[in-house]
C-alpha cells in the first residue's frame, strides 16, 4: 500500500517537473512547478513528517509562488520572444542528462545505507511527535543554524532595498 | 674585516634605493657620483676582504655569515646567509672592480641621455643581484640572485625601448632565460627532496658521503642545475639571446657579458664541482656542450659585420671554454679564464663603444677603417684586448686558454677532441678578432662622409676605464703563470681550499712537462695563424675575402646567417607556442563556451566580454561546464 | 554549551554592520568617510578580540563552530582583508557614485561569512555561511548601478553561484544520507570504519562538495564566471572577492577535506592533481591572452588557486602550511595589485586596459613601484612573498612525490612572468600620453597601498615567523 502511494506520488512529481521545464508559456510552467511542490509534499507525508510537508505547502506553493507569478505579471510574459536559440546544445544536453542519470543509477545500486539512522530519529518521533522534536532539534543542536539564517535573511533584505533604491532613482 | 662581508652587496643596493627614489630630482653629477661610488665602495671592500683573506693559512680562509633565518618550518630551512671563501673573494673582486669601470665609463657614455637616473638605477641593481649570486651560502639565495639579473639583463637590454629590436631583444633575453631558470629551479627542488637542505656545505658534504659517482639522481640534479647555466652563460642552445642582447646600451653589454650574468652559470658549475665530480655523466655533458658552443659561435664570429655582435660570438665562445674547463674537472683554470675574459672582454666591449661614440653610432665594420690615428688611446687598449683573447704569449688570455687547453688534454676527463675542438677554436678566434681589428683601424677609412667631422677621441671618464683594464688584461694572467714556465700559479693555489681533494688542474708540475711545451707551443702557432691570415686577408689582399665569400657562397651564407638558428627557433618553438597558446584559448572559452554563438572572430579581438550581453544562454555554458566537470568528478568516483 | 562569547568577533562585525545602516540615515553630508571609519573600527577591534583568541581551542553552538588556531588565522585574514578594502573603497565609490550606506554593510555581512567559513564545523553551518558571503557579493557585484557590465556580472555571479550551492548542498544531502549527521566530527568518526571507505554514495557526495568548493575558488572547468564577473563588478568589489571568497572557501575546503575527509585522500588527491594541472596551465596561459588588466587578473587568480591545489595535493607538513601563508601573501598581492587598478581606473571604465599603463611610471613613480612589487611578488620573484610562497608549495610537492606537478606549477609560473612583466614594461618602457589621476592618490587607499607592500616585502624577507604561524594553525585542525 505505502509502496503504491510513493510511486504514485513520485511519478506524478517527476511528471509536473518535466513539465515545467517543456511547457512554453511561463504561465503552465509556473502551475506545474506547484504540482511538483504538492506531489513531493504528499512524499513528506507517506514519511511521517507532517511538519515538513506543511512546511513545503506554506513556504513553495505559498510563498515563492506567489512571489513568482508576481513576477511573470510584470515581465508581460506574452511581450518576451519565446525563443529557442539553444538548439544546438540540445544533443549535448541529452547526452550529460542520460550520462549523470546513469551515474546516479549506479551509486544508489551500490550505497550502503546504515539502518541505525532511520531507526533513531524515527523513534524520537514516535515519542515526541514530529513537531515537537523537531522545534526541540532547532532550539537546541541547530540553533546556530537557525539563528544565523536570519542573518541570511538580512543580507538578502539588504540587497532587495539596493536594487529598490536604484530603481527609484532612476 | 671578514665580517662586513655584507657591506660588499649592501653598497650597491643603497645606490639603487638613492637613484631609484630620488635619481629625477637629483642633478645629473651627483646620480653618477652615487652610482659609482656605491659600487667603488664594494670594490674597496672586496679588495681589502680579498688581502684579508691572503693573510690567513690557507685552511681558514672560509667564513660563513649568516644574517638570519630566512625560511623555516619543519625540515625546511634557508637561510639569508653569506659565504666567504677564495672562489667568491675571486668573484666579487670581479664583479665589482670589472662594474666598477663600467660604471665610470657610462658616466660619459650615457651623459646625453635622457634615462641617466634611471640606466644608473638598474645597473647598480644588476651589480647587486650579481654579488648576492656569487656571495649566497645556499640554493634558494644564489636563485634570488639568479633571478634577479634576469631581471636587470630584460631592463637593460630592453633599455632604448623606443627601438623595436630593443624590445624584442629585451624579450628574446627573457623569454629564454625562463627556459634556463626553470631547469635551474627544479634541480633546486630536487636537491632539497633529495638531501633534505639546500645549503651549500650541508649538501657538499652529504653528496659524497651518501652517493657514489654516477648515482642517477645526483646526474639529474647536476644536469638539470646545468639546463639553467646554459640559459645564463648562453650555452648551446640557448644562446640566441646574446648577440642580441647587444641593443642596450653598450656599457651593457660589457657588463652582461664580462663581469656579470654570463658568468654566473660558469661560477655555479663551479661552486657545485662537487655534484659535478660525482655525476660523470654531467661532467661529458657540461664539457661537449663548452666544447661545441666554442667552436660553433667562434665559426658565426668569422663572418660578421656588426662589430659589437662578434664581440658577443665571441663571448659565447669565451664562454664555452670556461665550460669545457669546468667540464673536464679543471674548475680553477675555468674560473681563471673567467677572471682575465672579465678584464679583456669589459676593455673590448667598452673599446668598441668608443669606437661606436666617436662614429656616432656607427656600428658596421665595413663602414669603418684607419681609425688607428683618430683614436689615440682606444686603439691600443684595443690591441692590447685583441691580443690577450687571441692567446698571444705574456697576455692574459695565454696563461688562462692555455690552461684549459692543456686541461682537456691531459686530464682524466678530457680527451683529445675537447683539445682539438679547441684549439681550432682558438685560431678562428685568433683570426676573427685580428680581422676585426684590421678592418676598424687599419687600411683606409670607409666611413660616411657625414660622419666623418664628428670623429673625436673619448673623454677621460671613458678612456680611464679602458687603460686600466688594459693593464689588467696585460698583467692579470701573471696571477697563473703555470709552474712548466716557471711559475707558481698562485691563483690556483689561491683556489685550491675550494676544490681540494679534486683535481682542480695545474697543481703539480707534470712530469710530461715536455707535452705541456709542446701543446703550448702549438696554441701559440695557431693564434699567430690567425693573426697573419687575417693579415693577408684584410691589410695585403684585401679582394680576397669577397672571392671567398663568392666561391663557397652556401658556407658564406650559413655562417653569415648564424646557421638560421633564430629562424629555425621562431618556426619550432615561438610560433607553435604562441599558436598553442592562442588555440587553447579559442578552443575553451571561445569554441566550447560560446561556440553557440556565432562570433569567434570578434571574440578573438575583444575578448569575451562584448558578447556576453546578458543572453540567458551564455550563461547556460557555464553552467554546462560545471555540470560537465560535475559528471566527470563523479564518473570516477562510481565507474572507476 | 553555546558560548555566546566565543563568537565576539564576528558579533562584533556583525553590529558593526547594522550601525553602519543606520548611520547612514544621518542628514549629514560627510557621513560617508563616518561609515567607512566605523566599518574599519568595528574590523580592528574584532580583530585585536580574535588574536586574543589564539590557542583557545573550544568549541560553540553544540559544535557547530569551533574556536581552533585554523579559525582564527584565517579570520584575522578575513579581517585584514575587509580593513584594506573598506580604504580601497572609500574614494572609489564616490568617484563611481555607489556611495551607498549598504556597500560597506554588504562587505561586513560578507567578511561575517567569511569568518564562519573558517570556524564552521558542520556542512550546515558551512552551507549557510557560503550563502551569506554570496549572497552579500552578488549584490556588491552588481553595485555599479546604470552599468550594463555590472549588472550582468552580478545576474550571471548569481545564477551560477546558485547552481553550484545547489551541487554543495546536493553533496552535503548525501554525506548525511549515509551518516545521518552533517557534522565534521561525526563524519571523521564514520569514516573511521574500514566499509565506510568505499561506499558511492559518500564518495558521490564527497565529488559534488569538490564541486561547490570548487566554483568558489574558482578552479577549471568550474572557473567560467570568474573572468566575466569579475571584469564586470565594481574593481573594489572584484578585488575584495577576488582575494576574501577565494581565501573563505579555502579555509572550508581545507577544514573539510583536511581534516574530515583525510582517509579518503587516496580518492581525492588524484582528482585534485588533474584540477591542479589543468587550472594552472588554462589560467596561466589564457592570462596571456587579455587586454583588460581585471580579466587578466581574473585568469591570474585562476592559476593561483591552482597553485593552491598543488600544496592540496601534497599534503604533507610543508604543503598544508604553505597553503596558509600562501593564501595570506596572495591577499595582501592581489589587493595591492587591485588597489593601484582601482586608483588608477577612471569612470566610465577609463583606463582599464593593459595599454592603459603605458609611462605609469613617469607621473606616478612610487605607484608604479608598487604595482611592479605587487606583479613581481605575484610572478613569484625573489625577494617578495609570492617567491617564498611559491617556492614552498612547491618543494612541498617534490617532497611529497608529486615531482610532475611540481614541473607544471614551475612551468605555469615560469609563462606567469610573461604576462607580469608586460605590465611593468607598459609603465616604464613608455612615454606617458595622458595623465592618469584627477587629483593625487587619495589617502586611504595610499595607506592601503603601503599597508599591502610592506606585508609583501616582508612576507618575503622574514617569512619565518609567519611560516611557523601558519604551521602551527594547520596542525592543530580539529584537535
Amino acid at each position: 500500500m505505502h509502496q503504491i502511494f510513493f510511486w504514485g506520488f513520485a511519478l506524478l512529481a517527476v511528471f509536473s517537473a518535466l513539465m515545467v521545464i517543456t511547457r512554453r508559456n511561463v504561465v503552465h510552467s509556473a502551475l506545474f512547478l506547484i504540482s511538483t511542490f504538492f506531489w513531493v509534499a504528499a512524499i513528506y507525508i507517506l514519511l511521517e513528517a507532517e511538519l515538513l510537508a506543511a512546511i513545503q505547502i506554506l513556504v513553495y506553493a505559498g510563498a515563492i509562488m506567489v512571489l513568482i507569478v508576481f513576477t511573470i505579471l510584470l515581465i508581460h510574459v506574452e511581450e518576451t520572444k519565446i525563443i529557442n536559440p539553444w538548439q544546438r546544445q540540445r544533443p549535448i544536453a541529452i547526452l550529460l542528462g542520460v550520462f549523470l542519470l546513469g551515474e546516479i543509477f549506479l551509486i544508489l545500486s551500490r550505497a550502503l545505507f546504515p539502518e541505525s539512522i532511520a531507526g533513531t530519529a524515527l523513534q524520537q518521533v514516535a515519542q515526541e511527535g514530529n513537531t515537537e522534536a523537531v522545534g526541540k532539534l532547532l532550539y537546541t543542536k541547530y540553533l546556530f543554524p537557525f539563528e544565523v539564517a536570519s542573518i541570511l535573511l538580512l543580507a538578502a533584505m539588504i540587497g532587495a532595498i539596493v536594487m529598490a533604491k536604484r530603481e527609484i532613482e532612476k | 674585516m671578514l665580517d662586513y662581508i655584507w657591506l660588499v652587496p649592501t653598497f650597491p643596493l643603497i645606490g639603487v634605493t638613492i637613484n631609484g627614489l630620488l635619481g629625477k630630482r637629483l642633478p645629473k653629477k651627483l646620480v653618477g657620483l652615487v652610482a659609482c661610488g656605491a659600487l667603488g665602495l664594494s670594490f674597496l671592500v672586496s679588495v681589502i676582504i680579498f688581502f684579508t683573506l691572503l693573510h690567513l693559512p690557507p685552511e681558514q680562509r672560509y667564513l660563513e655569515k649568516v644574517l638570519y633565518t630566512w625560511i623555516s618550518s619543519g625540515a625546511f630551512r634557508a637561510e639569508a646567509g653569506f659565504q666567504l671563501d677564495p672562489l667568491s673573494a675571486v668573484m666579487i673582486l670581479v664583479v665589482s672592480g670589472v662594474g666598477f669601470f663600467i660604471h665610470i665609463y657610462s658616466i660619459g657614455y650615457m651623459h646625453g641621455d635622457k634615462g641617466y637616473a634611471r640606466y644608473f638605477a638598474y645597473l647598480n641593481l644588476f651589480a647587486f643581484f650579481m654579488l648576492l649570486l656569487v656571495l649566497a651560502n645556499n640554493f634558494l639565495f644564489l636563485f634570488v640572485g639568479w633571478e634577479g639579473v634576469g631581471l636587470c639583463s630584460y631592463l637593460l637590454i630592453g633599455f632604448w625601448y623606443e627601438r623595436k629590436s630593443a624590445a624584442d631583444a629585451g624579450k628574446k633575453a627573457f623569454v629564454v632565460n625562463r627556459i634556463g631558470d626553470f631547469g635551474f629551479a627544479l634541480g633546486i627542488m630536487l636537491i632539497f627532496s633529495t638531501f633534505g637542505t639546500i645549503d651549500y656545505s650541508e649538501v657538499f658534504q652529504a653528496a659524497p658521503e651518501k652517493f657514489s659517482p654516477g648515482a642517477l639522481i645526483i646526474t639529474a640534479i647536476t644536469l638539470l642545475l646545468f639546463v639553467g647555466a646554459t640559459g645564463k652563460s648562453a650555452q648551446l642552445p640557448l644562446y640566441t639571446w646574446l648577440p642580441d642582447a647587444m641593443e642596450g646600451p653598450t656599457p651593457v653589454s660589457a657588463l652582461i657579458h664580462a663581469a656579470t650574468m654570463v658568468t654566473a652559470g660558469v661560477y655555479m658549475v663551479a661552486r657545485c664541482h662537487v655534484l659535478y665530480l660525482l655525476a660523470p655523466i654531467s661532467l661529458t655533458v657540461v664539457a661537449t656542450v663548452g666544447a661545441l658552443t666554442a667552436i660553433f659561435s667562434a665559426s658565426i664570429g668569422l663572418a660578421q659585420n656588426d662589430i659589437k655582435r662578434i664581440l658577443a660570438y665571441s663571448t659565447i665562445s669565451q664562454l664555452g671554454y670556461m665550460f669545457l674547463g669546468c667540464g673536464v674537472g679543471a674548475f680553477s683554470a675555468g674560473i681563471f679564464h673567467l677572471m682575465t675574459h672579465a678584464f679583456f672582454k669589459a676593455l673590448l666591449f667598452l673599446g668598441a663603444g668608443s669606437v661606436i661614440h666617436a662614429l656616432a653610432g656607427e656600428q658596421d665594420l665595413r663602414k669603418m677603417g684607419g681609425l688607428r690615428r683618430n683614436l689615440p688611446i682606444t686603439f691600443p687598449t684595443f690591441l692590447v684586448a685583441t691580443l690577450a683573447i687571441a692567446g698571444l704569449p705574456g697576455f692574459s688570455g695565454f696563461f688562462s686558454k692555455d690552461e684549459i687547453l692543456w686541461e682537456a688534454f691531459s686530464s682524466p676527463h678530457g680527451h683529445f677532441i675537447y683539445w682539438l675542438i679547441g684549439i681550432v677554436t682558438a685560431g678562428m678566434t685568433s683570426f676573427y678578432m685580428f680581422r676585426l681589428v684590421f678592418l676598424a683601424f687599419f687600411g683606409s677609412s670607409r666611413i660616411e662622409t657625414d660622419r666623418t667631422h664628428h670623429i673625436h677621441e673619448s673623454p677621460p671618464s671613458m678612456t680611464m676605464p679602458l687603460i686600466i683594464l688594459a693593464l689588467l688584461s696585460i698583467i692579470g694572467g701573471y696571477a697563473g703563470v703555470p709552474h712548466v714556465l716557471g711559475g707558481a700559479n698562485r691563483f690556483h693555489s689561491f683556489l685550491s681550499p675550494v676544490f681540494s681533494g679534486h683535481h682542480g688542474g695545474g697543481d703539480v708540475v707534470d712530469p710530461s712537462a715536455s707535452t705541456e711545451i709542446v701543446i703550448m707551443t702549438m696554441s701559440v702557432l695557431v693564434a699567430v695563424g690567425g693573426f697573419l691570415l687575417a693579415h693577408r686577408m684584410y691589410i695585403k689582399r684585401p679582394e680576397v675575402p669577397a672571392i671567398l665569400a663568392d666561391k663557397a657562397r652556401w658556407l658564406y651564407q650559413l655562417i653569415f646567417n648564424k646557421y638560421y638558428v633564430d629562424e629555425i627557433y621562431d618556426f619550432l618553438f615561438v610560433n607553435s607556442i604562441k599558436n598553442g597558446a592562442n588555440r587553447l584559448w579559442q578552443l575553451f572559452d571561445v569554441r566550447v563556451v560560446d561556440g553557440s554563438v556565432n562570433g569567434i572572430a570578434n571574440l578573438a579581438g575583444q575578448g569575451s566580454s562584448l558578447l556576453s550581453q546578458l543572453q540567458s544562454g551564455y550563461v547556460k555554458s557555464y553552467a554546462a561546464s560545471i555540470l560537465i566537470g560535475a559528471a566527470l568528478i563523479i564518473g570516477y568516483y562510481v565507474l572507476r | 554549551m553555546i558560548n555566546l562569547s566565543l563568537l565576539t568577533p564576528e558579533i562584533i562585525v556583525l553590529i558593526t554592520a547594522l550601525i553602519v545602516l543606520i548611520l547612514d540615515l544621518l542628514p549629514w553630508r560627510g557621513r560617508k568617510v563616518l561609515l567607512a571609519t566605523v566599518g574599519v573600527l568595528g574590523t580592528v577591534g574584532a580583530l585585536l578580540i580574535t588574536m586574543g583568541q589564539w590557542d583557545l581551542r573550544e568549541e560553540a553552538f553544540y559544535g557547530m563552530v569551533a574556536i581552533d588556531n585554523f579559525s582564527v588565522y584565517f579570520k584575522a585574514l578575513f579581517l585584514i582583508i575587509c580593513t584594506l578594502t573598506i580604504l580601497l573603497s572609500i574614494n572609489y565609490i564616490t568617484r563611481g557614485g555607489i556611495d551607498l550606506g549598504e556597500y560597506y554593510s554588504l562587505v561586513l555581512l560578507a567578511t561575517f561569512g567569511y569568518m564562519f567559513m573558517a570556524s564552521g564545523t558542520d556542512l550546515i553551518t558551512i552551507f549557510l555561511a557560503l550563502e551569506i558571503l554570496s549572497l552579500a557579493v552578488y549584490i556588491l557585484a552588481g553595485f555599479m548601478r546604470h552599468s550594463p557590465k555590472s549588472n550582468e556580472s552580478a545576474f550571471k555571479y548569481f545564477l551560477l553561484g546558485a547552481f553550484s550551492s545547489a551541487f554543495l548542498l546536493y553533496g552535503i544531502a548525501n554525506i548525511y544520507g549515509v551518516v545521518g549527521n552533517t557534522n565534521l566530527k561525526d563524519i571523521a568518526q564514520y569514516l573511521s570504519q574500514e566499509a565506510a571507505l568505499k561506499n558511492p554514495l559518500f564518495l558521490a557526495g564527497m565529488g559534488l562538495l569538490l564541486v561547490g568548493f570548487g566554483f568558489k575558488v574558482a578552479i577549471v572547468p568550474f572557473h567560467m564566471w570568474t573572468p566575466d564577473v569579475y571584469e564586470g563588478s565594481p574593481t573594489t568589489v572584484t578585488a575584495f572577492m577576488a582575494v576574501g571568497t577565494k581565501a573563505a572557501s579555502f579555509a572550508a575546503f581545507l577544514r573539510v577535506f583536511f581534516y574530515t575527509l583525510e582517509p579518503l585522500k587516496g580518492q581525492w588527491v588524484p582528482v585534485l592533481w588533474l584540477l591542479a594541472a589543468v587550472t594552472i596551465i588554462f589560467g596561466n596561459t589564457v592570462a596571456i591572452y587579455q587586454k583588460n588588466i581585471k580579466r587578466m587578473l581574473a585568469y591570474s587568480a585562476i592559476a593561483h588557486a591552482g597553485y593552491i591545489l598543488v600544496a592540496m595535493v601534497a599534503g604533507n607538513d610543508l604543503g598544508s602550511s604553505s597553503i596558509l601563508y600562501y593564501l595570506l601573501v596572495y591577499s595582501l598581492m592581489n589587493l595591492g595589485a587591485f588597489g593601484v587598478v582601482i586608483i588608477v581606473e577612471k569612470k566610465e571604465e577609463e583606463n582599464l586596459t593593459i595599454s592603459d599603463y603605458r609611462g605609469l611610471a613617469y607621473k606616478h613613480p612610487m605607484l608604479s613601484a608598487a604595482m611592479s612589487l605587487f606583479l613581481l611578488s605575484l610572478a613569484g620573484i625573489p625577494p617578495t612573498g609570492g617567491f617564498v610562497g611559491k617556492f614552498y608549495i612547491f618543494s612541498a610537492a617534490v617532497s611529497g612525490g608529486y615531482v610532475g606537478l611540481a614541473i607544471i606549477g614551475v612551468l605555469g609560473s615560469a609563462i606567469a612572468l610573461y604576462y607580469y612583466l608586460r605590465i611593468i614594461v607598459y609603465m616604464y618602457m613608455y612615454d606617458p600620453e595622458k595623465e592618469f589621476l584627477d587629483g593625487p592618490v587619495p589617502f586611504f587607499s595610499a595607506a592601503a597601498l603601503v599597508i599591502t607592500a610592506i606585508g609583501t616585502i616582508l612576507l618575503g624577507i622574514t617569512p619565518a615567523r609567519i611560516l611557523e604561524l601558519a604551521h602551527y594553525s594547520i596542525s592543530y585542525l580539529g584537535h
